[in-house]
């Protein structure tokens, strides 16, 4: 052996490709392995240049690498992705393959630096590489999945208003969506409290059993009125998710928004009169229908006033009608100022009001609707004219039809105006 | 683990020495290079990589991404990154053609990889006298936002990041190296540095 | 005799500092960290001979170089330099530098220094 170093019987049981070539490219040493899988014997080869075995090989990069390997005196190596492959070496494989010919990692170390000879070791890696080219393929799979799954995401962000908290109400996340209708910025956003959302309007019940709802876990749906960052007023469809942990725990709140300032505004008008910006009697008429037609035991607990304003067609008369609808509009702010928020007032027709007391007993309810008259008989109508109302009052029964109810309300009404009008009556 | 002022000082000067050597030998065996300006050099916490990286590129551009391991006592990672155009004017080069394949930028820029990380590695492994085992480099076509796995940074925890620019003619190339070490490379590297000082005091 | 060392890092001054001790123990060392402040010491101390890296901030070797050779056109300047390539050294000699030697140097190179470069 020309100068090897090891025994020759240990680099030719090895089952990888090992040579020892010079700057001139003359072959000193081929091993075993070698000569089997290229058809090429050591005999033939050793003494001659590698040229003329491989001519296609890229010999002023060979000649530069073998050059590194000699002045620093550590290996270079050949890109083992390459599809060009060092030496062509048929696979004799039979069963299916992606790759013809053996892939290889190549390595050109120093071997005797004195002569300028170098060890090159040709491994077999194309087990490895048929397995990454194939896993390189199921990743582009994968990715092209991701870019789906990635584009469908970004149409959900800019498409629907999403919120998420922690479980103490701070914000974690929005939507892009969500940013631009309530006209805030991202990061202005996460960090603080969903409260800041609030508009300040709703009854701190309805946040209340909001609360209640998802601390159990449960989802809670309802309308809830917000305000931009700019003071705007929006109501939204909210539904809220609670999201829990494998072990049960409460994480966080998802909720997803959905505008519908514009029906609430739609139906605010439907059930609004435009003159006195009460209710109207269209919507007094569906409250008393839900009511009776659900009794519920908190809401059937109720007293109905008729209040009805005395000489109202001579006002007209003498004022003319301007005046008669101030009279209406004054009216009706006194009754609204002068209840609690939750009974409910509303102009039943002409100059005739309907109140609901909630959860009143008669004697209180006796009190108010005097209140209700003195307030109005204290009232003139641009500073001079005075005005006076009589007032029926009547109880609800559980079960009975409404319209015994407004029967007897106005049975009532009907009695004040008799006796002399500007007092209430009641009738049992 | 910190390196004070004295021993960061001792590292760049270190490095800058190892990377002339680098330089010298790229040229000659490279017969390439008219100048290679004398890299800048910082040590930085491994969490700090991506931001690292993020800042050293352009998140726009597509990326060759080299790394090669090396073993033994003073073990760790060598990341070279280097600009597409910069691969291609490299490749360009080395292979003499004007229109390089990307196997030949590939390899150009493996080749270019070799040269710097076993002349700074060598020398350092020299210097602090123990062997050191180089593997294959292997190569990747990236994207900016792609170069670095969360994943990988946690087997390391500092990095020696050194950022070079290289002048070839009218072409420029520019690369950037990141050698990633494990706590007990740097160990008996600072041990070493604090034997040099010690030596000068 | 008066020896002005510069340098960016502190380490590298400190080393050439004790090669120079080894050989002339009878020294009194200046030291800069960049090009401008060694013009300045120069300037001042006329130092019989200058060490000088060739990467520093605000002014980098080359134009220290050229700014000392305009202050005293017999300065002896070494250039210690990490940049090992020809073409480095082509561009100081024809500055006016003494000569130019790869870092790092030990007493052995520094003892070479004095004999063959310089006159002291």
């Amino acid at each position: 052996m020309d100068g090897l170093k090891c025994p020759e019987v240990l680099l030719n049981s090895l089952e990888n490709g090992h040579f020892v070539i010079d700057e001139n490219f003359t072959v000193t040493y081929w091993n075993r392995w070698l000569s089997v899988s290229t058809q090429i014997s050591s005999e033939e080869i050793i003494g001659k240049s590698l040229q003329e075995f491989y001519p296609d090989i890229n010999y002023i990069i060979l000649l530069r690498k073998i050059r590194t390997a000699l002045r620093l005196n550590t290996p270079t190596f050949y890109d083992s992705n390459s599809n060009t492959v060092f030496l062509p070496i048929i696979r004799n494989k039979v069963t299916k393959t992606a790759l013809k010919l053996i892939q290889q990692q190549v390595t050109i170390s120093p071997y005797i630096v004195s002569e300028n000879k170098v060890m090159v070791s040709v491994y077999n890696i194309s087990e490895l590489h048929e397995t990454k080219l194939s896993l390189q393929k199921e990743i582009e799979k994968v990715n092209e999945l991701n870019n789906i799954l990635e584009h469908d995401q970004e149409i959900i962000d800019k498409n629907i208003m999403i919120i998420k908290t922690n479980t103490k109400g701070t914000i974690t996340d929005v939507s892009t969506l969500f940013c631009e209708f309530f006209k805030y910025d991202k990061n202005e956003l996460v960090g603080n409290k969903a409260s800041i959302l609030k508009s300040g309007t709703l009854p701190d019940l309805v946040y209340q059993e909001l609360w209640e709802t998802i601390l159990s876990k449960k989802s809670w749906s309802g309308e809830i009125e917000n305000k931009t960052s700019s003071g705007d007023k929006k109501w939204v469809q909210s539904r809220i998710t609670p999201i829990i942990n494998e072990t049960g725990e409460l994480v966080e709140f998802n909720a997803v928004y959905q505008d519908v300032t514009n029906e609430k505004l739609l139906e605010e008008l439907y059930i609004t009169d435009p003159l006195t910006q009460l209710y109207n009697r269209r919507y007094f008429d569906e409250l008393m229908t839900s009511i009776t037609l659900h009794q519920r035991k908190a809401d059937t607990d109720f007293i109905i006033l008729i209040a009805d304003i005395d000489h109202f067609k001579s006002i007209n008369d003498t004022h003319g009608h301007q005046v008669g609808d101030e009279a209406l509009k004054d009216v009706a702010r006194v009754l609204k100022n002068s209840l609690r928020d939750n009974d409910v007032v509303a102009r039943w027709g002409g100059e005739e009001f309907v109140i609901m007391l909630k959860n009143t007993d008669l004697q209180e309810a006796q009190m108010i609707a005097e209140k209700l008259r003195t307030n109005i008989e204290k009232r003139k109508i641009q500073n001079t004219i005075n005005i006076t109302t009589s007032i029926g009052l009547t109880k609800y029964y559980v079960g009975e039809d409404t319209n015994l109810t407004f029967k007897r309300a106005d049975n009532a009404l009907y009695k004040a105006k008799e006796s002399g009008r500007n007092m209430v009556v009641t009738q049992l | 683990m910190i390196f004070n002022e004295d021993q960061t000082d001792a590292l760049k000067e270190f490095m800058n020495i190892s990377i002339g050597q680098a330089t010298a030998h790229v040229a000659e065996l490279l017969n390439a290079f008219g100048t290679m300006h004398i890299p800048k050099i910082s040590i930085q916490d491994m969490s700090e990589l991506n931001q690292v990286v993020i800042d050293n590129i352009d998140k726009d551009s597509n990326y060759y991404m080299i790394k090669q391991l090396f073993s033994g006592k003073f073990g760790g990672e060598c990341v070279f990154i280097i600009s597409e155009d910069s691969a291609n004017n490299l490749g360009a080069h080395l292979y003499e053609i004007q229109m390089p394949l990307e196997d030949d930028i590939t390899d150009a820029v493996m080749e270019l990889t070799n040269i710097i990380t076993s002349s700074i590695v060598s020398r350092l492994t020299e210097e602090l006298d123990v062997q050191v085992q180089f593997f294959a480099p292997t190569s990747n076509f990236l994207n900016a936002s792609n170069i670095i796995d969360d994943d990988e940074v946690t087997s390391y925890s500092k990095i020696i990041v050194i950022s070079t620019e290289l002048e070839f003619k009218d072409k420029n190339i520019s690369a950037n190296i990141f050698i990633l070490t494990k706590d007990e490379a740097i160990i008996s590297l600072r041990d070493l540095i604090d034997k040099k000082i010690e030596e000068l005091y | 005799m008066k020896v002005l060392v510069v340098d960016d890092s502190k380490l590298a001054r400190l080393s050439l500092i004790k090669s120079v001790k080894n050989v002339e123990p009878a020294t009194e060392f200046f030291q800069a960290e960049n090009g401008a402040i060694a013009v300045e010491v120069f300037k001042k101390e006329r130092p019989r001979v200058v060490f000088l890296d060739l990467t520093m901030p605000i002014m980098d070797g080359y134009e220290a170089l050229v700014e000392i050779m305009k202050i005293d056109s017999d300065a002896q300047v070494i250039v210690v330099s990490a940049d090992i390539q020809a073409q480095a050294r082509e561009k100081v000699l024809k500055l006016g530098a003494k000569n130019m030697f790869p870092k790092p140097i030990n007493d052995e190179k520094m003892q070479n220094i004095f004999i063959n470069d310089l006159i002291v």
